[in-house]
Order: C-alpha cells, then sequence, then structure tokens
C-alpha cells in the first residue's frame, strides 16, 4: 500500500493549519472533569490556550471572549496519562552491556521519537512516558521523562536526568559465563552469574561512591568517573533510585542494599509487594506496581519467582503505600488505562487508580509542576473519553499533548 | 443435521465436586429481586427467574410471579441476573486438541475433553454456561466436536450436546497454504470416491438380486467404514463442517467449498478485506479471540488497527465471539468491551455470545437468552455485566447451583490467601478487622464513601 | 596485488615518460565542464605536470602550440568523480575489532597502491577517494585521500577527516559499547576530555584538533535516533558535522540545516521508496550539501536517479565532484577542473546523468587510467596508442 504524497503534504498542511490553532482559546464544556488527586467536577468546564491550560472549574467558569467551544457532554476528562515505566517497542538497544554497572548512559540517547509505542501510548491517552534502561545491567544507567508527542523530539523531553535503574533478580546474571580457560570471545565471559553476584556488583558500585563522596569533601575539584558522579548523586539524594525488583527475595535486597547506603529508592514491578507490606510502610518506599491485570508475568525475565495476586493494588492503597500503575516490563500488559481498570476491578477506588496513572506518578517523577493533572498554568495535556475511561468500552476520542490533539495528527 | 440433545435428567449430580462443596440439584429454584436482563426482551428491574426441573417456566417482575413455597429462593437484590454465555466454538479445556494426524475425521472431542480443565473453572468464574469443543486449528478434517456445560465430574456428566459437527481447517501447519488446500481437497475427494464405490457396489447388488444372481435370502450387510461415517456424513451434508479460515487468503477456498458443504466458518482476525465475500454467503460466522489487531504500512511504516468484527456488525453479518484462554480475552465482558470500543454496538456484541452462537449449536430454544421453557442457565452478576467492576456472583445451570463466588478457591488464593500474609507479616498485635477482603462490589465513581477505605492513606501523600 | 600483462607496464612507462618530460597536454572536447556551474563550449584544457595550468581562452597560444593535443570531438569533458569515506573493501585492515575507540589510527598507513578495488576505480570515472577507517569502530581514525593510478595508487593527502560512526555496525557483543548509549557515552566523555585542555593520549588529540577546526568530524549514522545522537554531539561540542548513511535525514531536516552539517548518502536504487529517492531533491532545497557514498560503480546511477526525482542537473553533477571535494576540504586538489586542480577528468560521450552517455576515457594526474585514446581525428602519441586496450 502506498500513501500518493499529496496526502503526506496534505497532512504536512493540516499541521501547519492545527499548530497556530492552539494559541486561540479552547473551551471544553459540560464534561465530568477528573482532576487529579482531588474530587472531579461534574458539568466543568477546561479551557485551554497557547498550549497550558488557562483555568478549570464548574460549568460557571468565565472563557475568554472569541474562543471556541468543544460541548463535552457525557464525556469525561481527564489529565494526559503518565506511564513511570514505559517500555520502548522500536530497537532492543536499551543496555549497554560492555559493562554491567553503567549508572552514567542515558536511555535518551537511544530513543526514537518515532517509536511506534508512542502512537499506541498517544492512541490510549498516554501523555508522557518514563523510560529507563533495559534490565540486563545491574545499573543500567539514566531513564528520562518524555512526552508521547512534540512538534519536535526536543520539544518531547519533560526530564533528562530522571532516574537511575538498579535491576535486582536474576536478569542481570542471566547468559553470563565464567572464564574458565578457552577462548574469551564476547563480553558475557563476565560477572556476575548469580544473584548474588549481581548484589555484590552494586554494592561495589555504591561503595566507590560513598568512598568518592567522603574524599571529595574537602577538595570538591576533583571529579570522580562519570558513573561514579551519578552514583555520588544518588547517595546526595538528588537523582531516584529506582530498583526493578519482582519477587519478595529481590525486593528484600532492594530495601536492605538501599539502606546501607542510605538512599531512597522507588521499587519498579514488585508484584511480590503483597508480602513486604510492613517493610514498605516503615521505609515509606513508593511502589511501582507493573500491569495489574496480569496474573501471569511475561517478559525478559518472567516473574522471577514472583507470584503476583490481584490484592496487591488494594492492599497498598489499604496499608498506605504510595504507588503508581504502569505498564511495565510485562510483555502482556493491556493499555495503561486498561490496567487502572483492572486494578479497579482487583478493589481499587476509582479515584485512586486514576490517580496512579495521573498526578501520583507526575509527581514522582517530579514533572507534577508541568503535567499529570488538570490546573490553570499546567500544560495542556488531557485526554477527552467517550465515557468514564475505566469502563471497557472507553476510548479515547481525543488526546491533547501541549494542547494539540495528537490523535488528528495521523 | 442430527444433533442429539442429552436430557438433563441423565446427568448424576456429585455429592462433592472440585469446585463446588454443596452443588445439590433443586427442584424448583427462583431467583429473585434482581434486574433481569433476558436478551433479546426488555430489562426487568426486580425480577423472578422461576425455574422448574431445570427449566424456566417464569419469567417476570416479582409481583406478578407467584414463587411456589417449595422453591430453593436466591435471593438478587441489587444484583444482575442474565443468562449464562454461550461459546460457539473453542479448543481449551481438551488434553491434546491439535491431532499430529491432520486427517482424522472418525475422533471426537468426547475423548479428548478434561473435566478437571482449569478452563472449565474459569468458565464458570465468567459466568459461561454453554462451550461448544471442537479440535484444534492445526488440522484438515479434525473430528467431530460437542457442545458441553462446563461442570460435571465425567464428559457425560458434561455433555449437552454431541456430534455437532467436524472440525475442518485451512490452517497451513507445516507445509505451504496452497498445500493444505490441497490436502483438504484430496481428503473429501477420497471421500467422495469412497461413497460412490460405495453406492455402486450397492446398487449392482441390487441389481445382480433383482436378476436373481444373488440368492433372494442374501441381503446387502455391509455398512460405511467406521473411519470414514463422520466423514461420509459431511460430503453427504448430513453433518455440518466447522472451518477455520486463518486469513483473507483461503476466503477463496473456502467459499468454494460452502457450495458442497454445510459449513460454519471460523474466522482468524485478518478478515477485512474479505467482508463483501461473507456478505454474499449471507451466514452468521464465528471470529476468533482477536478481536483488533495492527497492521504496519511498508511503506509509511504506519500502524494501523484492525476491527473486523465491526465491519461484520456494519454489513449486517450476525457473528459469534470466541474467548482466550487465558488474560484478559478470557472475560466475556472485557471482549464484549473491545467490540465496544471499536463501534459494535451493546447489543450486537451482547448477542455474539448468547443467542447467535445458541442459533449457531442448533440451541436457541434451549440457551442464550433467559424465556420460558429455555434451560435453567443463569448467571448472577454483581453489577451490570460490562462494568470492569462486576464479578459473577452465582452460576446456575439447568436450574442446579454450580458456582459460587464466596467459594471459589482460585479467587480466595488470588484475594484471600494475602490477608493471612499479610497478617503474618504484620505480627501478631495487627487488629484483625483491618485485614483486607477481597472486593465486594466495585466502588461506586460517585460515592465517595467508599472510595478511602478505613485506614487507607492516599498514595502518594508523604511524598 | 599486481596482475597487468607485461605490455600494459611498457605502455604505463611510455606515459610516465611523457609526463617526466613536462610535455603540456591539451585536451579538448565540445564541452568542457570546469566545475558544475561554469561549462565551456569547445573547451579545451592545458595539463601540465598531471595538473591544469590553463582552460579555455587562458591557455597561451605559445604553450598549445607546443603542447600534444589531444581532441575527443563531440563529447563532454567532467571532473573526476570524488568516492566518500569508504574502505573499499578492506575492512579487515581498517577495522580495529579489539577496540572501539581508535582516532589516532591513520588509514594511510593501511593504503596498498596496487589493490585491485583501487585500479577499478577509474572504470567508474572515480578520480579520487576518501579512504576512511571502517564504520565498525566508533572512533575509526583519520582519513586520507587517495588516488588512482597507472603505476599503482597515490596518496593525495596523508591525513583528512576523523570518522566517528553511531551504526549498528559500531556496536557489537563482542566489545564495549554495545548499544547507542554506550557509543554515545564514549564519544560525549572523549570530546568532553579534549575540549578541557592539553591532557589526554595521542587519540584525545586527534578529536582537539578536530575541534579545533584543522579536520572534518565524519560521523556515520543512518537511522533517526542516531542522527539525533550525532547532532547532538555536534550541538553539544559546537562542530559541523558530515553525516554519512543518513537514511532518516528527512525527519531531522530542520536541524541539519541549523548546524550546517553535510551528509553523505547511501547509493539510491530504483527500488527504493519514493520518500528516499526525492532525499536529494528535499535536501538541494533545504541547502544542505550532500554527495554520494557508497560502491564506485553506482555513483553515476544514484546521480541520475536523483536528477529523475527532482534534482537539478547542476547539483547532482556536484553531488559527484565538487561538493565531496569541498566537504572533505580537498577542494583545492580535486573535484573541479579549475587551474591549480589535479588533471583528473573524465570523457563521456554526452551528458554524464543521461545514462545513454558511454564512458569514454578517466584521466588521473593527466594520464589516461581508462579508455580510448582521442578521436582519430587527433593526433595520437605513441604512448596513448600502445596504451589501447
Amino acid at each position: 500500500m502506498k500513501l500518493p504524497t499529496f496526502l503526506g503534504l496534505a497532512a504536512a498542511a493540516a499541521l501547519c493549519a492545527l499548530a497556530p490553532a492552539q494559541d486561540k482559546p479552547v473551551v471544553y464544556r459540560n464534561a465530568r472533569l477528573w482532576l487529579g488527586g482531588k474530587p472531579p467536577i461534574e458539568n466543568g468546564v477546561l479551557v485551554t490556550a497557547g498550549g497550558k491550560i488557562l483555568a478549570v472549574g464548574g460549568a460557571d467558569t468565565k472563557a475568554p471572549d472569541g474562543a471556541t467551544v468543544v460541548d463535552c457532554a457525557g464525556k469525561t476528562i481527564t489529565p494526559g496519562l503518565v506511564d513511570a515505566s514505559f517500555r520502548a517497542a522500536n530497537n532492543n538497544d536499551f543496555n549497554e552491556q560492555g559493562d554491567e554497572i553503567t549508572p552514567h548512559v542515558r536511555v535518551l540517547d537511544t530513543l526514537d521519537p518515532d517509536d511506534r509505542s508512542f502512537e499506541r501510548a498517544r492512541a490510549s491517552g498516554v501523555t508522557t512516558v518514563h523510560v529507563m534502561p533495559g534490565t540486563r545491567n545491574v545499573i543500567g544507567g539514566l531513564g528520562c521523562v518524555v512526552k508521547t508527542w512534540g512538534a519536535d523530539p526536543k520539544s518531547m523531553v519533560l526530564k533528562e536526568d530522571a532516574s537511575l535503574r538498579i535491576t535486582m533478580g536474576s536478569e542481570p546474571s542471566q547468559r553470563n559465563m565464567a572464564i574458565r580457560g578457552g577462548q574469551v570471545d564476547s563480553i558475557y565471559y563476565r560477572r556476575p552469574t548469580t544473584r548474588m553476584g549481581v548484589v555484590w556488583e552494586a554494592r561495589r558500585a555504591f561503595y566507590d561512591a560513598k568512598e568518592a563522596l567522603q574524599k571529595s569533601q574537602g577538595d570538591p575539584g576533583a571529579p570522580p568517573s562519570a558513573g561514579i558522579e551519578v552514583l555520588t548523586r544518588v547517595l546526595k539524594g538528588q537523582l531516584t533510585a529506582v530498583t526493578t525488583a519482582r519477587s519478595e527475595q529481590d525486593l528484600r535486597t532492594a530495601l536492605r542494599l538501599a539502606a546501607e547506603f542510605g538512599y531512597k529508592t522507588i521499587l519498579d514491578d514488585a508484584q511480590d509487594a503483597h508480602v513486604v507490606l510492613d517493610e514498605l510502610v516503615a521505609t515509606k518506599s513508593t511502589v511501582m506496581l507493573g500491569a495489574p491485570s496480569a496474573t501471569v508475568i511475561s517478559g525478559s525475565a518472567g516473574g522471577d519467582g514472583a507470584d503476583p495476586r490481584s490484592a496487591t493494588v488494594a492492599l497498598l492503597a489499604q496499608r498506605g503505600v504510595p504507588f503508581v500503575i504502569t505498564t511495565g516490563s510485562n510483555l502482556a500488559a493491556l493499555d495503561l488505562v486498561r490496567e487502572a481498570m483492572f486494578a479497579v476491578r482487583n478493589g481499587l477506588s476509582p479515584t485512586q487508580a486514576l490517580d496512579a496513572i495521573t498526578v501520583e506518578p507526575a509527581k514522582l517523577l517530579g514533572i507534577d509542576q508541568r503535567t499529570g493533572s488538570l490546573a490553570a498554568g499546567k500544560d495542556a495535556d488531557f485526554v477527552v473519553w467517550s465515557s468514564d475511561p475505566l469502563d471497557p468500552s472507553a476510548i479515547a476520542e481525543s488526546v491533547h499533548v501541549d494542547g494539540i490533539n495528537v490523535l488528528a495528527l495521523r | 443435521m442430527n444433533m442429539n440433545l442429552l436430557p438433563a435428567s441423565l446427568l448424576t449430580w456429585a455429592a462433592t465436586c472440585a469446585l463446588v462443596a454443596t452443588a445439590v440439584a433443586q427442584d424448583v429454584v427462583a431467583v429473585k429481586g434482581g434486574k433481569v436482563l433476558p436478551v433479546g426482551a426488555p430489562a426487568i428491574d426486580d425480577g423472578v427467574v422461576l425455574i422448574e426441573n431445570g427449566r424456566i417456566v417464569k419469567l417476570g417482575k416479582a409481583s406478578e410471579v407467584e414463587i411456589p413455597w417449595a422453591a430453593k429462593v436466591v435471593d438478587a437484590t441489587g444484583k444482575t441476573v442474565m443468562p449464562t454465555w454461550v461459546v460457539a466454538h473453542s479448543q481449551a479445556g481438551q488434553r491434546g486438541f491439535n491431532e499430529n494426524m491432520q486427517n482424522v475425521p472418525w475422533l471426537s472431542v468426547a475423548d479428548a475433553v478434561d473435566p478437571s480443565a482449569i478452563w472449565f473453572e474459569d468458565c464458570l468464574r465468567n459466568g459461561v454456561g454453554t462451550v461448544h469443543v471442537l479440535a484444534g486449528n492445526q488440522t484438515l478434517l479434525g473430528g467431530l466436536g460437542m457442545v458441553v456445560r462446563p461442570f460435571g465430574r465425567t464428559v457425560e456428566d458434561m455433555a449437552v450436546a454431541s456430534n455437532t459437527g467436524m472440525k475442518m481447517s485451512l490452517f497451513a501447519a507445516g507445509g505451504g497454504r496452497l498445500q493444505q488446500i490441497r490436502k483438504l481437497r484430496r481428503a473429501l475427494g477420497d471421500l467422495r470416491d469412497y461413497l460412490a464405490d460405495f453406492d455402486r457396489r450397492k446398487a449392482e447388488f441390487d441389481k445382480e438380486k433383482a436378476a436373481g444372481a444373488v440368492g433372494a435370502d442374501k441381503t446387502w450387510t455391509e455398512e460405511i467404514d467406521r473411519t470414514k461415517k463422520a466423514g461420509v456424513d459431511l460430503v453427504q451434508k448430513k453433518l455440518k463442517g466447522w472451518l477455520y479460515v486463518p486469513s483473507f487468503a483461503e476466503m477463496d477456498e473456502a467459499m468454494r467449498l460452502t457450495q458442497d458443504l454445510d459449513l460454519q466458518l471460523v474466522l482468524g482476525p485478518n478478515m477485512d478485506e474479505a467482508i463483501a465475500m461473507l456478505k454474499r454467503l449471507a451466514k452468521p460466522v464465528v471470529i476468533d479471540e482477536t478481536i483488533e489487531y495492527y497492521e504496519t504500512d511498508e511503506e509509511t511504516q504506519k500502524e494501523t488497527k484492525h476491527c473486523p468484527a465491526k465491519l461484520l456488525a456494519d454489513a449486517g453479518i450476525p457473528f459469534a465471539t470466541s474467548l482466550a484462554v487465558g488474560g484478559p480475552g478470557s472475560y466475556p465482558w472485557w471482549q464484549i468491551g473491545t467490540l465496544m470500543r471499536n463501534g459494535v454496538s451493546r447489543d450486537k456484541a451482547i448477542e455474539s455470545l448468547t443467542t447467535v452462537p445458541a442459533k449457531m449449536l442448533g440451541l436457541d430454544a434451549q440457551v442464550g437468552s433467559l424465556a420460558e421453557g429455555k434451560l435453567g442457565n443463569v448467571q448472577i452478576l454483581t453489577g451490570d455485566p460490562l462494568a470492569a467492576t462486576s464479578w459473577v456472583e452465582t452460576v446456575i445451570l439447568e436450574g442446579t447451583i454450580v458456582y459460587e463466588r464466596k467459594d471459589d478457591p482460585r479467587l480466595q488464593y488470588l484475594f484471600q490467601v494475602e490477608q493471612d500474609k499479610a497478617k503474618k507479616a504484620a505480627g501478631p498485635e495487627q487488629p484483625a478487622g483491618n485485614a483486607p477482603v477481597p472486593p465486594k462490589e466495585g466502588p461506586k465513581a460517585d460515592a465517595p464513601k467508599t472510595e478511602q477505605p478505613a485506614g487507607t492513606g492516599n498514595p502518594g501523600e508523604g511524598k | 596485488m599486481h596482475r597487468f600483462p607485461p605490455f600494459v607496464f611498457v605502455a604505463t612507462g611510455l606515459a610516465l615518460a611523457a609526463g617526466l618530460h613536462a610535455q603540456d597536454l591539451v585536451v579538448k572536447a565540445a564541452k568542457v565542464v570546469l566545475a558544475p556551474d561554469s561549462v565551456q563550449s569547445d573547451g579545451a584544457i592545458l595539463v601540465r605536470q598531471g595538473k591544469v595550468a590553463f582552460v579555455g581562452a587562458e591557455i597561451p597560444a605559445e604553450a598549445r602550440a607546443k603542447a600534444t593535443v589531444v581532441d575527443y570531438g563531440d563529447t563532454w569533458l567532467v571532473p573526476g568523480f570524488v568516492l566518500p569515506p569508504n574502505t573499499l573493501g578492506r575492512d579487515r585492515d581498517l577495522a580495529e575489532a579489539s577496540l572501539a575507540f581508535t582516532p589516532d589510527l591513520r588509514a594511510v598507513e593501511a593504503f596498498d597502491p596496487w589493490q585491485d578495488e583501487l585500479a577499478r576505480l577509474p572504470a567508474s570515472a572515480v578520480t579520487a577517494l576518501l579512504l576512511s577507517p571502517s564504520p565498525r569502530n566508533v572512533a575509526g581514525g583519520i582519513g586520507a585521500l587517495v588516488k588512482p593510478g597507472k603505476d599503482g595508487g597515490s596518496v593525495a593527502t596523508a591525513e583528512t577527516h576523523v570518522a566517528l560512526s553511531l551504526t549498528q555496525a559500531a556496536r557489537n557483543p563482542e566489545r564495549p559499547p554495545t548499544s547507542l548509549m554506550g557509543a554515545c557515552d564514549l564519544l560525549r566523555t572523549a570530546f568532553a576530555a579534549a575540549k578541557q585542555g592539553t591532557g589526554g593520549g595521542p587519540d584525545v588529540a586527534v578529536l582537539r584538533q578536530a575541534l579545533g577546526g584543522s579536520r572534518r568530524i565524519v560521523i556515520h549514522a543512518d537511522l533517526l535516533v542516531e542522527l539525533l545522537a550525532a547532532l547532538d554531539l555536534a550541538r553539544e561540542f559546537g562542530f559541523e558535522p558530515v553525516l554519512v548513511g543518513a537514511r532518516d535525514a528527512e525527519k531531522v531536516l530542520p536541524r541539519l540545516v541549523q548546524q550546517k552539517a553535510s551528509l553523505v548518502l547511501d547509493p539510491l536504487q530504483p527500488a527504493m521508496r519514493v520518500t528516499q529517492l526525492r532525499l536529494p531533491t528535499r535536501l538541494a532545497e533545504a541547502g544542505v550539501p550532500f554527495c554520494f557514498g557508497g560502491r564506485a560503480d553506482q555513483l553515476r546511477l544514484a546521480a541520475v536517479l536523483a536528477v529523475r526525482n527532482g534534482l537539478d542537473r547542476k547539483t547532482a553533477l556536484a553531488a559527484l565532484t565538487r561538493t565531496p571535494a569541498q566537504m572533505f576540504e580537498q577542494q583545492a586538489s580535486v573535484g573541479s577542473l579549475r587551474a591549480g586542480c589535479g588533471a583528473d577528468f573524465a570523457v563521456f560521450r554526452g551528458d554524464p546523468l543521461d545514462l545513454g552517455s558511454a564512458h569514454v576515457a578517466t584521466f588521473v594526474d593527466g594520464v589516461r587510467v581508462f579508455g580510448d585514446a582521442a578521436s582519430p581525428a587527433a593526433t595520437p602519441t605513441p604512448a596513448t596508442a600502445a596504451g589501447d586496450r
């Protein structure tokens, strides 16, 4: 099938026509507004202009003169969804396997703005994603937060160094081989080859960082290596550590390591969180819960010994453990909004479920000033749903990034 | 079609069974107080479904239906009552559904159905009451199918109708597409040749007998070969064929086959272009569990989503929806939601798992909707059947309660075992009242009271 | 590797002798393309000691009288084609497998003047080549400008650009880096070190020279992510990159313009998508300099296909000649027939951008290395007569 060029040109022309249109105020009336972190407004009004939200409120909210009015009767508007653990699809180049400790490599360098997973994400109402390096290394590198659409690749980036990914469990040691004579012809002849080895590598790296930090107290000039520098930022609390740990054993290890070196970590894809609730409460840890729809984990390492339970999400809420819902590394994950829907099916309240895919991940990633909720001054990132977004038949009718309906751009 | 309906009275209910410990047959059962969605008829608020000897004898408003004093009353107040789902085509629930030999028309799934399969357990959990089990798609002439209820200790217990048709497939396993088409043509040709030869020999015998060459005391005793009987029935149109058509590429052959055989088409996902052909065929079809799929344009690298079911609905072709094994696709509400997201109306979507498959199976007088005279197959849900928060609370098959959510061991594992583990982790001083319970009902979005269960902090607070 | 039959040596020797005698050569043709925007009808060039000494009317009558005249009649005389970064099939010598970061290796040290591939270049009208380390290394090394010749190839410029690579080829599981992230990090760290001061080894020194502007930085990058990474590096460290491959160039067009990048495109093929075939036109409209890389025998077809898809002929011809010369800062010696440049040219029986125009001959440094002698009308020198094949 060939797309005639004139069509492409027409699309480009439409884009040009659309781009200035965002500067004009647009008023969305009569919708049910989920603000994110606040009670919803029935029959609400949302006003946007210039890619920002001008006003949010009840039916009596004043709209500027000359604004385009969009009637959203029967529809629901939510903030653009935020996926705090997103798997980009276009290439598999998310692991720098030259070393098992690569804190300083940046996933942003390999992120394809044309990645087809962005398009799918947009179609399902996701406007912001947190992308991390892969889970092949013990310390994988720096994650970034990007919008799923931008007029150019640069404008997609919300946060360049958003997190440091650490991986516990069997993944970093998979395929590695011990050197026992013979020809060493690949980088897979290396440590670690066991779970113990994984932790040892992480511990050694943080130990080096701690030492560098102590040494530099008197001499701020001496720059440590790039990797150590990143780790010292984690130790100083300037950079968020995200530890991927699925099984109970790995979750406890992740918390132990964090306590040992005195940093805070988010626990990513914490399928066994239901077993370590007390530890999570005690350490005030935040959990990224991957794909609550799944009762079986598929993906690079499978469940890694984890035993996912439907009750987990409600238990986290009941125990007051802060959490967000993500699609994570599970290959069978559904669209983010459907994962929230399954969380509700499994006992979470609708408000908590929607917050867990909007304002909570935005806060967690430190981008809540820009997006994740509907409030005056924030980016006009929002979704108009055909009905309650937690209804299985709901579709995203329009998805707006910086005020532009990205579904109309196709 | 010679389908054998097995009377419910043949069934012997076990006193104990794997799933429900206390399933006791009741002569009269009244499901009372719920919102009844009969399918194909208007909803009845505060309705009653009265089942006697396995069949619905009365359906109406609570104020209008008299409930006999001896009836077991199932209180469905505040819940939704509707017929159990009907699945027109499934290869699950068997041990080994793809026979290594492809051309095996003499086999029957009755020998493969595994009453202890998790799939049947899932069926009840999801409110499925009738399943047509057939051989897998990797076959040629795969043998006979049967309709079962997902409950019982033996295949005989489960059987609803046998001899429901022959599984046929155009799916090219191993060889190429043309190879598969050729093999199927040859297999059918062999059956026709055999039948012609049989008829010829019989005619000769009759002729010789008439001429006196054969003794008058001799009669024609030869019967159709046991291994060929079902195949012969198929080519004689005495038996229905369930033909799996994996993609549009096989549609031409499928259309050709429909001219000579009584076929029910089972469609793979990639069928967008086949709609015009199917419209000409003017017969209901089965779509497999992949309701929507993505295709990437090679030139533009643009990905587009496709949903042939929507095109079928627009073309006015009735269709039955399949369920997946495990995952969201195994939930009827998810499949119906997916259809609706793609623009299929709610009614059509519901019909695709009730009345359409019932009619396809020739069971429309028995199952698929709630009506007087039909089998008492009823599911009681906590809410609207399409809401994600709704759970199947009770399943009644032919007047017998066969599933109750409160006794479901799998859901207990997923929801309640945690309670103990959490308690253990929390230590003995943890107040028992704080232990989590499985959700009884989806909290309503407009009821802020249920949104923050007691003792729950807002997630994210304190960050 | 030389497998020339003995008589060729004789011919070579004679030609060489003619050159050594400092005999001037006047080459005439119906059209002489000095540069794509400077064409003479019934033109001529005077070749002295392998270089273009005078063109057209500037040729002094006295010199013209003394010179041997070669008249190619109704033909076009165009500058020889310049083939941009290429290992000329010598990956074994030009891809240092053990290390990813070897910017201080010199391609000239792997140059074999008797290489068959080099000897075959004139058959495709190619007269100069930027021999370059393989894109299999993240930092491969320093390129060289080399020429084919009848008596073996020669080195025109020993050190030209520094070749870097972010393509899939540069990342492999046998040594770090294995990923684009790792490759970016490696280059970013190295450039930062180069910028910081005078430290670092000879490898960092090479990058420092490049950042100082004394050599072009050439980055192999095909896909959008690779192009973005290369452009990010260029912006961060303030250089104007030459990007090789650049399949997804259209997607970053505004940035290519903004950052004054130049492109070496993969050769166009008839079976390519229309969008790819139109890429040269789009680049020309946007003012991004580009030339064609890949195999020598595909250069002309690439330019013809670009013309068929909307590119103007001048730019297309420039993309084969002057643009690559400028891109690698070799325009003083190759890429055009202005006075002072090497007498490297090709003769076609018509416009070289029509595939119907037969390729008649190729000269390198004023010596015919491929094809026929002048038409019978001219007085053949014994050397050229003997050199006929």
